[in-house]
């Protein structure tokens, strides 16, 4: 029973990278065509270093990815904190008009946005896309730090306010740096929906202004070529970085916590 | 520290009546019991005497001062949570000089002042800990020093010592006692525990279904509790209803005595403690019994018995001589009319 | 000692401010809760209102154009019955995606607890997570190494039959479900995994104590104790599969028409709005009619949830 499961699981691991691994075996290979045999070489990304649109779309990503989380970490946290800490009619409501941004396909709120947008004359660009990008994350931001609150207790302020803090203090001498940990993680989720999204930087997109999703769309559509599989064999690899980072800083948090 | 009085308090919770016209007066220095089971209104209370709730209608005034709109933060009062609250971030050092950083306090005085109260509760050694790192009393004891290192007007308890077992909740009994006699604070405690009110208060005051039943001194209201709620949640007591006759009640057609004058009209209810009632006896009252069960507890005994018309009733003995009396054995209960006591009903 | 702790100075350097009186609390809850709503309404409530707006114009309203109030963008779909069949591949390939997805999800996630425990459990758990942590698109792109003609899956093949004909999988229906499974596998083992790790091994044992076989404790205890994960991992999957253009465009060529390319199509090259407006508008009623539809087993799980 146990080695089906194992076999099972093997084949499940299999089916996740082979692909991927085949994608970035291919970024080294030097033919353009990916013929085989294969032949080692790194041209594809010496390629990048020249390619100004990739690095103007990665620069316009990783911008637009952290004015995202700073604006929907602060917007969230404090839309958490009226949501999971005060009693108000309407609450319920509220919650539920939390879920259009996750449960709409992201298809009909980036046309939604383009067709409004342009109609209004916001426009599209950077701030449309910042503006798509930040209303998506808040609802994750909202769900991470609501649940931190959840094992913040109600009473720690109280005390605060019963040894002399104002309402104010109370939460920054003590909710918020018991919080610091889900916000940390509410701002990191926030950065990676922004970097991932696609769709809706898709249609917000202008001919000067694109991220790097947009632009590795673009390039796949107009064919495929090996410099495409060295841009994401590059985001992959900073991916993967970026996880084991977060897993390390949070087993390092972890143990702080329980010592 | 300063007197804390309560008048004319009534909050509601939507259609829930949660206090219904309380008044109390909190003497100066002295330790009041808020005692009651849960929903009885006592906590609310406390928490408007905090700040944390606003009433609906009434006034808080701590001292001379009217507090009922003021904040929390203004109110000048020391308070232990049941969970005791301690902020999990800082060390037990930083706990306590939380408030009087509040208030201005800094620096050497302040450290002076906290190992000063660090020392009150007996645990100087552990000030760089972390809460986590303290036992359930140890975190109670700190929660207490940080609570009244400032010299809070006045200090409020909200079941401090629910979440402890028997053994350390007695010691933290006698703890909290001489603390507060000690600091002289004008000290308002919750608990739902009547043993713990009987043991720690100057005053109890019994609430039900957001009123105050009684008040008093521990032992007045223990000796002569005005209602069958008080009679029953501050100590056990056997209850007997019967038409009222000269100078009693009478039950199964016997005259039961009661000492305190009374009216005779209809019919009424009185109350007698296990402890007063002996079997086969010396007593002017008496009543037949059957031993039904015997639950033996060292230094005493409770028996369980079936009296007329099934009326069951409890005892409580101390074990001076070995000879218990055997289950099924017919006996006769006995109590002085001095210890019977009539209810209001 | 004691005359420290009872000093009343602190006191009076207090009583100043105990004048003050509290703000009330909706102030606060407000200040707390209108720019989030404010954001939200600016880039989801109104953008969505104006698509439903312009869904009912003749032409986009920009410029001198003169719009007039219609049906016609709605009818589409009547006069040009090839949009059902567009809707029906969308609709289909949602199903399959999901449906596949549970299957495997669910069976990955029982695998997972069975085959490993402690550290080997956690490692292999990230390793299943981490692939969904890189961009979508890439991961879709290098299937289509894999799938293309002298991809990847043809080269092992024509290892061991030399000369062997290419499968040829790309651009076909086939690889855009292989690519959306791919895409949104590791969801679904997440929230199965997450709801088999709160069923307690006791259970197991104690129905097998009672005689149940395995399939009785399949169906019995450990379907109805992981629904919610399993329903949980449909939503996430069912809602942007529906949607998905990327995805059809890349892996299924010139099969791949779903309403999503249509709609994207008429945004980017057919530039008309309002006929993408009542595409998304039609899109949006099919999703939330499914959720109607699957409601009721989300009840019953939910019931399930509560007697467990």
């Amino acid at each position: 029973m146990t080695h089906v499961a194992r076999a099972f699981l093997l084949g499940v691991l299999l089916f996740l990278y082979a692909p991927i691994i085949v994608m970035v075996a291919m970024a080294f290979n030097a033919s353009p065509l990916y013929a085989m045999p294969f032949e080692f070489s790194t041209r594809w990304f010496g390629a990048l270093a020249g390619d100004a649109v990739l690095i103007d779309s990665t620069r316009n990503s990783l911008v637009i990815a952290v004015l995202t989380a700073v604006i929907a970490t602060i917007l969230g946290t404090a839309a958490s904190l009226a949501l999971e800490r005060k009693r108000f009619m309407g609450r319920a409501i509220l919650r539920i008009l939390l879920l259009p941004p996750i449960a709409i396909p992201w298809i009909i709120s980036g046309t939604a946005m383009l067709l409004f947008f342009f109609w209004t004359g916001i426009g599209r660009g950077f701030h449309a896309m910042l503006i798509g990008h930040v209303a998506l994350a808040i609802p994750y931001v909202v769900l991470v730090v609501g649940t931190g609150l959840k094992n913040v207790r109600v009473d720690l302020e109280e005390a605060a306010q019963s040894l002399g803090s104002t309402p104010l203090h109370a939460f920054f001498a003590v909710t918020l740096p018991l919080l610091a940990p889900s916000i940390a993680a509410a701002a990191l989720f926030a950065f990676a929906v922004s970097l991932d999204q696609f769709v809706i930087s898709y249609f917000l997109a202008t001919p000067g202004y694109s991220t790097l999703p947009v632009q590795i769309y673009t390039a796949i559509r107009k064919g495929f070529t090996p410099e495409i599989n060295a841009i994401s064999a590059l985001l992959l690899g900073f991916s993967m970085l970026a996880i084991l980072a977060f897993v390390c800083l949070s087993k390092a948090g972890g143990t702080l916590e329980r010592r | 520290m300063s007197a804390v009085d309560v008048a004319a308090v009534v909050k509601n919770y939507g259609a829930q009546k949660v206090l219904d016209d309380i008044a109390i007066h909190f003497q100066e220095g002295a330790f009041t019991s808020l005692l009651g089971p849960s929903g009885s209104g006592k906590t609310t209370l406390l928490r408007i005497v905090a700040g944390f709730v606003t009433p609906d209608q009434g006034v808080v005034r701590i001292g001379a001062d009217d507090v009922t709109r003021v904040p929390v933060h203004a109110r000048n009062i020391g308070m232990v949570f049941q969970s005791y609250a301690l902020f999990p971030h800082m060390t037990v050092m930083e706990n306590i000089a939380f408030g009087l950083h509040r208030r201005g306090v800094r620096g050497a005085e302040a450290t002076r002042r906290a190992r000063q109260a660090l020392d009150l509760v007996q645990l100087s050694h552990l000030g760089e800990r972390r809460p986590k790192q303290l036992s359930g009393g140890q975190q109670q004891r700190v929660a207490l020093a940080r609570a009244i290192v400032f010299s809070p007007s006045v200090l409020l308890l909200d079941e401090p010592l629910s979440a402890l077992d028997r053994r350390l909740r007695q010691d933290m009994q006698v703890e909290l006692r001489r603390i507060q006699q000690e600091s002289g604070l004008t000290t308002i405690f919750v608990t739902h525990d009547q043993e713990e009110a009987l043991t720690l208060s100057d005053h109890i005051a019994i609430l039900d279904g957001g009123r105050i039943v009684q008040e008093g001194a521990p032992a007045q209201i223990y000796e002569h509790p005005r209602t069958r709620f008080a009679a029953s949640f501050l100590g056990d007591a056997n209850f007997l209803s019967g038409p009222t006759m000269p100078g009693g009640i009478e039950i199964d057609g016997r005259p039961i005595k009661v000492a305190m004058p009374f009216e005779t009209r209809g019919r009424a209810t009185v109350a007698v403690r296990p402890e007063k009632m002996s079997i086969d006896g010396p007593g002017e009252n008496r009543i037949p019994a059957v031993i039904r069960q015997i639950v033996y507890a060292g230094a005493t005994t409770t028996y369980l018995l079936d009296g007329p018309e099934g009326l069951p009733f409890r005892v409580f003995t101390q074990n001076h001589e070995a000879n218990l009396h055997p289950v099924g054995s017919a006996v006769w209960l006995t109590w002085s009319p001095a210890h019977t006591i009539l209810l209001a009903e | 000692m004691q005359g420290e702790l009872a000093g009343g100075g602190l006191r009076q350097a207090r009583s100043g401010r105990s004048l003050k009186r509290a703000m009330p609390v909706w102030v606060g809850t407000l200040a707390l809760l209108l720019p989030t709503y404010l954001w939200l309404t600016l880039a989801i409530f109104l953008p969505l209102l104006g698509m439903l707006v312009f869904s009912f114009l003749t032409k986009a309203p920009f410029g001198n154009a003169k719009p007039a109030f219609t049906f016609d963008q709605y009818l589409a779909f009547v006069r040009q019955p090839y949009l059902i069949d567009v809707a029906w591949t969308s609709l289909r390939l949602a199903l399959v995606t999901t449906g596949l997805c549970m299957i495997l999800g669910l069976a990955a996630a029982m695998a997972l607890k069975q085959a490993a425990s402690g550290r080997a459990r956690t490692i292999l758990f990230m390793l299943i997570i981490l692939p969904f942590w890189t961009n979508g698109l890439i991961r879709i792109f290098s299937w289509t190494m894999v799938l293309r003609e002298g991809g990847f899956i043809d080269m092992v093949i024509r290892a061991f039959w030399p000369g062997a004909p290419s499968i040829g999988l790309l651009y076909s229906e086939p690889a855009i479900i292989i690519g959306l499974v791919h895409g949104y596998l590791p969801y679904m083992i997440l929230t199965c995994f997450i709801s088999l790790l709160a069923i307690d091994d006791d259970l197991i044992d104690a129905a097998r104590s009672l005689g149940a076989r395995n399939y009785v404790i399949f169906g019995k205890i450990i379907l109805p104790l992981a629904l919610p994960g399993l329903i949980s991992g449909a939503v996430l999957t069912f809602v942007p599969v529906i949607g998905c253009f990327m995805e059809p465009r890349i892996l299924g060529g010139r099969v791949g028409v779903t309403m999503g390319t249509v709609i994207e199509d008429q945004f980017t090259s057919a530039f008309n709005w309002p006929r993408g407006a009542a595409f998304s508008f039609s899109m949006l009623a099919l999703v939330l009619v499914v959720f109607a539809l699957f409601s009721s087993v989300l009840r019953q799980g939910g019931i399930a949830r509560e007697d467990g």
